[in-house]
């Protein structure tokens, strides 16, 4: 039977792998994964863990990586979580932002989820509608045909009956919640954004 | 000489007329106006006679440039030309172009902050500056050439090294819509025409000394790095277009353009521009690509890169290689351009095959780029193109022309969107040749005035951009609220102010816009959000005041005032804090002339103020408020019928805007009642003398 790794602090003499390797191993993952401009999931962390640290001695079982992330978010200030759908999410703030953050969770729970999020925390923050083609754009990176589908189906499902568009002089296609943006505002500003500030350069 | 760093310490005089040149000390007479259009204005005031014309002799154009200029101070390449404008409509009053490029750098480096040209030569000349050695030289060979030649011929006169700044045929035949190009794509508006009727082709000039620093060189080091980290993308966008892994923010309509993915394509190695964290200081020059910005994503695969002036590291001017253009229009498959220039072509067109963005409307502006450089055609911020759509689309072109000259453009090919069209009508805009060529060299005012049109159709017409005086809005009350309105109200051609809208275009939440605006000018109300704009309010007015103080201070230093102020930066651990101290602390260690920021700030006021008094004297009447301050009547319009102050509308309250030119003219002691300066203010700003000559024609307020 494989023994867990300890993770709590180094040990001596006992045949298990040194904490701090561990804890090394995990913080420098996450701001690698960071820079790369990546989040990292704690069953990617595990597995990493299982094939980089652990011996055939040792494992990494599951409540063990838990416990040794809990304690790296206090000893890190850098590093944070995210908590998704299905797993915690993390990342470091040194080169990543929890906004940019937000915007690869978003990603990572669908295309819908994805443009809805982005659309109201923009009129949220910003007070601005959103172009529809940044959501071709890294790092959404949605094909022109799937962010239409995904329009479509905001029509249809519930819980996103807030998401809007409207349709500048130019043709150009904004969305926009309701919840924080009135009608009547988005369509000024989108027409402002789209034909209004290249007519004042 | 006095000993302070960063000027020269002369200004160059030369007399066309009699070939006569001299030099004078720039401290004796202009220090305390700083230079450039602070210079240009003293010049104008001390020398120009109340009623004289753009093209008589004894009005003079005067390039000038700051202390600051060929320094390392970031984004120094302005060069400030300052005349009677011809475009000026219906009087020709005092206004100024500018340019970038190189030209700031090399005049500093040969040794002067100006040169003042008065007089009129017997014949096409050029002005050599090579150091101290001075020459009016013949310009006969040059002459009915465009830019891009005459800028050959005299570098092949004077070496590489050189700068030449020169006009093209529309400035030689004396066309108001004209240009001064120097470098590749470095134009300054307006004032070609006033080099042509003085039979001046061009100005080179090279230089090889430098600029003395006064200060401490550590201490001006640190200064130059502490700037950099507070600069942003082009218009001081201090938030990437797109997420961004170290951005907090981002707003899909700044200039930080670059990311991660988007590549210099058009280069010999193509380029990848990166995430540009701001913190890294060798990544400027990727961040921002205006072609792309302007004319759409397809253009990164045309982008070689990005070019600019003196010293400036945000490289404004995209290079672009678009090579069918070569072959099918006969130009250089390479050109360069910023901002509206780059859609000098496309403009002139209501409908293009693929848009405005398409290749088509691509090609349109590289020829429309070309052709208005080298043949020295300006656009007058667009106001040429909307003007030409207008008139066209209502008929007005037809009638104004006779039969067989409309017959000689070929409209069809206007209509259906073809670039080629550009090669029929620039050369006649520039040549004055027939009805067409000539009205619409002419600028807004005076060809309105020629085919006997209604300036108030121009001024109801919001889509028309049209503001006053021949000339167009430029960040306006539809953008900037009640401080755009104010701001837009004091010269004599489009404000060419950005001060204002480099704020509110930052890309910043409106949350922390506010922050910062209570801190600059004392309050949060200084700032509304776009179609939210709320009531006057005494903030507003000292934003206004403050963005026409540093609109002073960087054309009279020569620093950009496309780029700056510095109000905000792109720096979250500084609350995205800019500092508008910037321009005194440059100013300071360079000259040596200790003057903190409201300081310095009180010089712009003098400048500022000198310029008032040029447009009362000009317009022979005090009455500022009724007959110059004037608002075009779309400013109070909307046709959807909202009410200002609600929601989407961005028009004007009649009642409201009152109050904000009340709180105006205070702030910036201007009499309510005309909007003149008093005398009290006059005295305060050291400008006796200026108060002392318009007392005697009654144009200061009793």
């Amino acid at each position: 039977m494989k023994r867990p790794i300890h993770t709590e602090g180094p040990s001596e003499g006992d045949g298990t792998v040194h904490g701090d390797a561990v804890a090394d191993t995990t913080v420098a993952l996450i701001r690698e994964r960071s820079a790369a401009g990546e989040l990292v999931s704690e069953p990617e962390i595990a597995l990493f863990l299982e094939r980089h640290v652990a011996t055939p001695d040792t494992s990494m079982a599951g409540d063990c990586v838990t416990a040794l992330l809990a304690r790296l978010l206090l000893e890190n200030e850098d590093l944070k979580a995210l908590r998704g759908a299905d797993s915690q999410w993390y990342y470091s703030s040194r080169s990543m932002t929890g906004e940019y953050a937000e915007i690869l969770l978003h990603a990572q729970e669908g295309p819908v989820r994805l443009i809805a999020e982005t659309v109201r925390h923009s009129a949220r923050i910003y007070q601005r509608p959103v172009p529809l083609e940044i959501f071709t754009e890294p790092p959404f990176n949605l094909a022109y045909r799937q962010v239409l589908d995904c329009l479509a189906t905001m029509a249809e499902i519930e819980g996103c009956d807030d998401i809007a568009t409207t349709t500048t002089s130019s043709s150009g296609v904004y969305l926009y919640s309701t919840k924080h943006l009135e009608a009547v505002h988005a369509e000024m500003l989108a027409e402002w954004f789209d034909v209004g500030q290249a007519e004042n350069p | 000489m006095s000993g302070y760093g960063g000027w020269a310490g002369r200004v160059l005089r030369v007399d066309l007329s009699t070939g006569g040149i001299r030099v004078e000390d720039t401290i004796e007479r202009y220090k305390d106006f700083l230079g450039g259009t602070g210079i240009g204005y003293k010049v104008m005031w001390d020398e120009v006679p109340p009623g004289a014309k753009p093209f008589d002799p004894e009005n003079r154009i005067v390039f000038a440039v700051g202390p600051l200029a060929g320094t390392g101070a970031p984004c120094n390449g302005r060069t400030a030309i300052t005349t009677l404008w011809p475009t000026c409509w219906p009087l020709p009053l005092v206004a100024s172009g500018h340019m970038g490029g190189h030209f700031a750098a090399k005049l500093k480096y040969a040794g002067y902050d100006a040169i003042v040209i008065q007089g009129k030569a017997d014949h096409p000349v050029w002005l050599m500056i090579e150091d101290r050695k001075v020459e009016i030289r013949d310009a006969r060979g040059i002459w009915g050439q465009g830019t891009r030649a005459a800028t050959c011929a005299i570098s092949e006169i004077m070496g590489r090294d050189a700068v030449v700044a020169a006009i093209g045929q529309a400035g030689e035949n004396l066309a108001p819509m004209s240009i001064v190009l120097s470098g590749a794509s470095h134009s300054a508006g307006g004032i070609g025409s006033v080099m042509g009727s003085k039979n001046l082709k061009a100005i080179g000039v090279h230089g090889s000394g430098g600029v003395r620093i006064a200060g401490n060189k550590d201490e001006w080091e640190r200064l130059i790095k502490y700037h950099l980290s507070l600069l942003g993308a082009n218009n001081q966008h201090v938030v990437p277009n797109s997420p961004q892994p170290w951005a907090e923010f981002y707003d899909p309509n700044s200039r930080w353009n670059a990311s991660r993915g988007r590549r210099w394509g058009g280069a010999a190695h193509p380029v990848d521009t990166g995430a540009c964290d701001p913190h890294d200081l060798n990544r400027i020059a990727y961040r921002s690509n205006n072609a792309a910005h302007f004319l759409g994503d397809d253009v990164w695969k045309y982008t070689v890169r990005g070019n600019g002036c003196a010293s400036c590291p945000v490289r404004c001017h995209t290079i672009l290689k678009v090579p069918s253009v070569s072959s099918k229009y006969d130009i250089p498959a390479v050109g360069q351009k910023t901002c509206v220039g780059l859609k000098f072509g496309a403009n002139f067109f209501k409908e293009l095959p693929g848009g405005p963005k398409g290749a088509t409307g691509l090609e349109a502006n590289m020829v429309g780029l070309h052709l208005a450089d080298d043949l020295g055609v300006w656009c007058n911020y667009g106001q040429l193109q909307r003007d030409f759509i207008k008139l066209y689309h209502d008929g007005v072109i037809e009638k104004k022309l006779g039969a067989r000259e409309y017959k000689s453009y070929s409209w069809g090919k206007y209509d259906k969107g073809d670039p080629s069209f550009l090669f029929e009508l620039l050369p006649r805009i520039a040549g004055k040749v027939g009805e067409l060529g000539t009205a619409l060299g002419l600028g807004t005012g005076h060809l309105l005035e020629r085919w006997n049109l209604s300036e108030e159709t121009w001024r109801k017409d919001k889509k028309l951009g049209y503001w006053k005086l021949g000339h167009p809005k430029h960040h306006a009350s539809d953008e900037v609220g009640q401080c755009g309105l104010l701001v837009n109200l004091i010269y004599n051609r489009d404000a060419v102010c950005h001060s204002h809208s480099n704020f509110t275009r930052n890309g910043l939440p409106l949350p922390i816009q506010k922050r910062l605006a209570a801190d600059i000018w004392g309050a949060p109300e200084a700032v509304d959000g776009i179609g939210d704009f709320k009531p006057m309010h005494r903030s507003k007015a000292r934003m206004a005041k403050w963005s026409l103080l540093r609109k002073e201070l960087h054309d009279s230093l020569s620093l950009c005032n496309w780029m700056g102020p510095w109000a905000a930066s792109p720096l979250r651990e500084r609350g995205y804090s800019g500092d508008d101290s910037m321009e005194s602390m440059l100013y300071s260690l360079a000259t040596g002339d200790r003057k903190n920021r409201e300081e310095l700030d009180a010089v712009a006021e003098r400048i500022f103020l000198l310029h008032r008094a040029l447009t009362i004297r000009g317009m022979g009447t005090k009455e500022m408020r009724t007959r110059h301050d004037t608002i075009p009547e779309w400013v109070y319009t909307d046709k959807s019928g909202k009410a200002p102050f609600t929601k989407g509308a961005v028009h004007m309250d009649r009642k409201d805007v009152q109050v904000a030119l009340d709180m105006f003219y205070d702030e910036l002691g201007l009499d309510r009642a005309t909007g003149a300066p008093t005398r009290a203010t006059y005295r305060k700003f050291g400008l006796n003398d200026v108060a002392d000559e318009l007392a005697k024609t009654k144009l200061v307020p009793a």
